[in-house]
């Protein structure tokens, strides 16, 4: 029948798009769908050992959270973005979630200023931001100035 | 109406009718009405990836996008005689997401073309789905009423 043949191939041609897709060995093209766990990222100019420090305390701090899957930490030259995912029956609680980091970190962390987000967005952004910063695409200055517009992307809602 | 309250020539018509009437295979609807409408739902998901992905959309925001996309490709597979195939073989599977939305304006819309664009198209698209706007206008209307009282009282 003619549908049947028409549904089959549609069927062939979405694969071939999908698994079109998983040539690129970048982690930012599968950051959405598997865990990632990148290292965590400075941008600015002029980091000190102290700022490098507390990064990897944040990390290894937010990743002990058992509802959490998946941490990405950068330090910008004002504050902290800690993006994460949580797990699938988790998601109920995300609000709670949110809240409990939030006040966690400013807790341990009472000199530095924290942005908190769950959003997969602002996680996947973080990711390509790292391999920008990596490449070397991005100068000091640019990552810093796109660190600012993800961290504003967070509270957009419409 | 109640049992109770059926006179005996009522009850007796009932039975009647139950020996007549034809046995809905309702395990079988259930399961296609959950599989049709779970795979709209998985195309909904994958549109959301996709906005968020390769535009500047987040989780809280890929929505709308998502939303006005699965209605426009209903309208146009409503127009191009597919929908109505997969609303018969799934049912409510078809009609409760978004899409069935779309179906219900377009579908009213091809149905009257014949009386003309104004009375006919005009009057008609919304007869089914215009419940559906004035409800979801007006439900939200009545919330943020709520919400901006209780701000003003300081509870929230």
């Amino acid at each position: 029948m003619k549908s049947t043949r028409v549904i089959r191939l549609s069927f062939v041609a979405m694969l071939l798009i999908v698994t079109g897709c998983s040539n690129e060995q970048n982690d930012s093209s599968l950051a959405l769908l598997k865990t990632t766990n990148p290292d965590e990222l400075i941008v600015g100019a002029g980091h000190s050992t102290k700022d490098e420090e507390t990064a990897k305390q944040v990390k290894e701090k937010v990743s002990q959270f058992k509802e959490l899957y998946d941490v990405s930490v950068v330090e910008g030259e004002k504050e902290f973005l800690v993006a994460y995912k949580v797990k699938h029956m988790q998601r109920f609680h995300m609000k709670k979630i949110e809240k409990t980091l939030t006040n966690y970190l400013e807790s341990h962390f009472p000199d530095e200023k924290f942005t908190v987000s769950s959003d997969y967005k602002i996680f996947l952004e973080t990711i390509r931001l790292k391999e920008k910063v990596e490449n070397g695409t991005y100068t000091n200055k640019e990552a810093e100035k796109r660190f600012e517009e993800i961290v504003k992307l967070r509270d957009e809602l419409t | 109406m109640a049992k109770e309250n059926m006179s005996p020539k009522q009850q007796w018509y009932k039975q009647i009718e139950s020996t007549h009437e034809t046995k809905r295979p309702l395990l079988k609807n259930c399961t296609r009405a959950f599989f049709v409408g779970g795979v709209i739902c998985t195309i909904g998901q994958a549109i959301s990836y996709f906005y968020i992905y390769f535009f500047r959309f987040t989780e809280q925001t890929s929505g709308n996008p998502t939303v006005a996309t699965m209605v426009f490709l209903a309208m146009l597979l409503t127009g191009f005689g597919i929908y109505d195939k997969l609303g018969q073989f799934s049912g409510a599977g078809s009609a409760v997401p978004v899409t069935g939305f779309g179906n219900a304006v377009i579908s009213a819309a091809i149905e009257h073309r014949t009386e003309g664009f104004v009375l006919g198209v005009g009057g008609n698209m919304f007869k089914l789905a215009g419940s559906v706007i004035l409800f979801g206008v007006f439900g939200a209307f009545v919330i943020a009423l709520v919400k901006v009282t209780l701000m003003k009282l300081g509870v929230v």
